[in-house]
């Protein structure tokens, strides 16, 4: 346990060391701070794609809706971004309660499509409410988070620091999908996930559940998409298309289904692809499609899933060898 | 709006939604029967559909062959293309339970594939691709006019459509076809091979579905977003019309392709696919076994 709680520790260091390591380079600095961002979405995505067997197609469009609210927040109307992402967090919550409520009649598959239509839907959407999201063009220029200090000044947080918080944010997520998997509710999701009708049985409120893993799953749906925004500096309805849920899950697919680490290691792999072979970037789609195909094929459980999966059974092989032998 | 003009704007709605409303069908009716029996949700339909439209125009606007020949081509290639497909990405998890959902994220992936494949090959060629008129003319019914390929291709995918029922009701193989939709175990205790029905069923529906982009190649111009239109409309035909229902699939695949040609004409094109997923949407909560289902 000792040696566990070590590593744990040199991970949250290493995560909030590295962006003044890579400071020296924006270029790379960038490309770690967009890796937070989708350590933060895929960990939110898990919660019900890996723990709760739902696989939530229109993530992206939720993270869209937060991104939208605290955009238009911030700069229509002038309020803190720390006011402003929380709001979009909400909202981001709320519509995805609402566009969750397929899953209460939907299993499986049915489910999958009905989030690949809310998705479709959501994108039209976005194109045809240009002033919100400003359309196609989408909204660019989006200003960094202002931090305010006492004295009527704020300075603007970019840079190393805005990496810094997006490893805050993104190491948050990763504590708070552990500490829910960990505790009751966490036990019920994954034994909605394993028999739905079984549990219900067992008089626990499946409805009820649900429900509240949409709401927490689309929260980081949408405080990602706050901060997606305001990191990049540029939005458009692409940003939160098909392709952006497919690519999430696609990390946590990769990286490893229902476990904590697994959409680390996906992210970490990952998401830095598109940056690194930047002259290809229109191979991207390629690779991450490739990907998809290769990891339902080849690696159902994800890297980690598998690596986790191994051990267990060698453990057990020889748990079970010891206890023949005596 | 005077009389005449509503007349020809009512007349180009019937026509066009002939057109679309059958190739609508047939698309849908692939996508149908690959669900229906293999349980296979193909959600790249529609990259294959604009594949099929996209070789038909390398071949006929830029080799220059005949569009007979290009369609004979076409649609022959995607026997040996589904073949490949079947051994490698749909036959291996024939075993797996949940295996719809796996199939379902899979085939979202070689969507991908081929649109980012398209995207950096035919993407950088044109924004738009259009075959010259394989029949060129028109045909005057009474006072209208009305091209002569589109004609063509209504009456070619009419006729397909009918010997697809045709096949599936009187011939052996499409009624042990249709067996394995409506009963599998059945199916297998009355000596059906089901592995073989599936194959048969992947390839025959990977070749309707190719039919249906190369006659669509042959009727209008087309560009790189339908493949995921496509995709959606496919997917809210067999919802609504019941997976597995091929009659489903035509019924509503008609009543699409007038909606598409009525809305486009009087709104947008878009509006027409928010009204389908709309559609989809309900049918999807209120009916998930669809209008047709028995």
């Amino acid at each position: 346990m000792a040696y566990r709680r070590a590593a744990l520790v040199g991970l949250v260091i290493l995560a909030l060391a590295l962006p003044f390591l890579f400071s020296a380079s924006r270029f790379y600095a960038f490309i770690l701070g967009v890796t937070y961002l989708y350590i933060l979405w895929s960990s939110g995505m898990n919660l019900l794609s890996g723990f709760t067997g739902l696989m939530p197609l229109m993530y992206a469009g939720l993270a869209g809706v937060g991104a939208y609210t605290t955009v238009n927040l911030v700069m229509k109307f002038g309020v803190s971004f720390w006011l402003a992402m929380p709001a979009g967090a909400l909202a981001a919550a709320l519509v995805g309660v609402v566009l969750g409520l397929p899953s209460l009649r939907l299993r499986g598959f049915y489910f999958t499509l009905s989030g690949l239509v809310i998705q479709t839907a959501l994108t039209m959407l976005f194109v045809y409410i240009p002033q919100f999201t400003g359309g196609d063009t989408g909204i660019s220029q989006i200003p960094p988070p202002l931090i305010s200090l006492p004295g009527d000044r704020s300075f603007p947080l970019a840079g190393v620091w805005l990496e810094e918080a997006l490893a805050v944010a993104a190491l948050l997520t990763v504590y708070v999908v552990h500490r829910v998997t960990q505790s009751t509710l966490g036990k019920y999701l994954v034994a909605i996930r394993e028999d739905d009708l079984l549990t219900e049985a067992l008089g626990i409120g499946v409805t009820r559940y649900r429900v509240l893993a949409f709401f927490i799953s689309s929260l980081f749906a949408g405080v990602g998409g706050a901060f997606y925004a305001h990191y990049v500096g540029f939005v458009s309805p692409r940003s939160f298309d098909v392709l952006t849920s497919l690519n999430i899950w696609l990390i946590v697919g990769f990286g490893g289904q229902g476990t904590i680490l697994g959409p680390i290691v996906g992210a970490v792999i990952l998401a830095p692809i598109p940056y690194l072979m930047q002259e290809f970037y229109l191979y991207k789609d390629i690779v991450y499609g490739s990907l998809i195909v290769f990891t339902t094929i080849f690696l159902p459980r994800g890297v980690y899933g598998s690596l986790l999966f191994h051990r267990r059974t060698r453990t057990s092989a020889r748990g079970k060898s010891e206890a023949a032998r005596s | 709006m005077t009389p005449e003009g509503m007349l020809l704007n009512g007349l180009a709605v019937i026509t066009t939604g002939l057109i679309v409303g059958a190739i609508f069908s047939l698309v849908a009716a692939g996508v149908t029967i690959m669900y229906g029996t293999i349980w296979f949700p193909n959600a790249s339909n529609g990259q294959f559909f604009i594949l099929a439209a996209l070789l038909m125009w390398s071949l006929v606007a830029n080799w220059g062959l005949s569009p007979f020949l290009a369609a004979v081509v076409v649609i022959a290639g995607s026997i040996p293309f589904s073949l490949i497909l079947e051994k490698f990405l749909v036959r291996p998890f024939y075993n797996v339970p949940n295996r719809n959902i796996v199939y379902f994220i899979m085939t979202l992936g070689l969507a991908q594939i081929f649109a980012g494949a398209f995207t950096c090959t035919y993407g950088r060629w044109s924004d738009q691709y259009s075959l010259p008129a394989t029949w060129p003319g028109v045909i005057m019914l009474g006072p209208f006019p009305f091209p002569r390929t589109r004609l063509l291709v209504l009456l070619i995918a009419l006729i397909l459509l009918a010997g697809l029922f045709a096949f599936l009701r009187l011939h052996r193989i499409g009624r042990a076809l249709r067996a394995v939709f409506q009963n599998r175990e059945a199916a297998i205790l009355r000596g059906v091979d089901v592995r073989r029905i599936y194959r048969f069923s992947f390839v025959l529906a990977m070749l309707i579905i190719t039919t249906g982009g190369v006659l669509f190649a042959l009727a209008y111009a087309f560009d790189l977003t339908m493949a995921w239109n496509m995709a959606i409309i496919a997917f809210a035909i067999m919802i609504v019309g019941g997976p597995g229902s091929v009659l489903g699939s035509v019924v509503i695949g008609m009543i699409f392709g007038f909606t598409q040609a009525a809305v486009s004409l009087f709104a947008s094109p878009t509006l027409a696919a928010f009204s389908y997923l709309i559609v989809m949407l309900i049918i999807l909560l209120v009916k998930p076994s669809g209008l047709f289902a028995r």
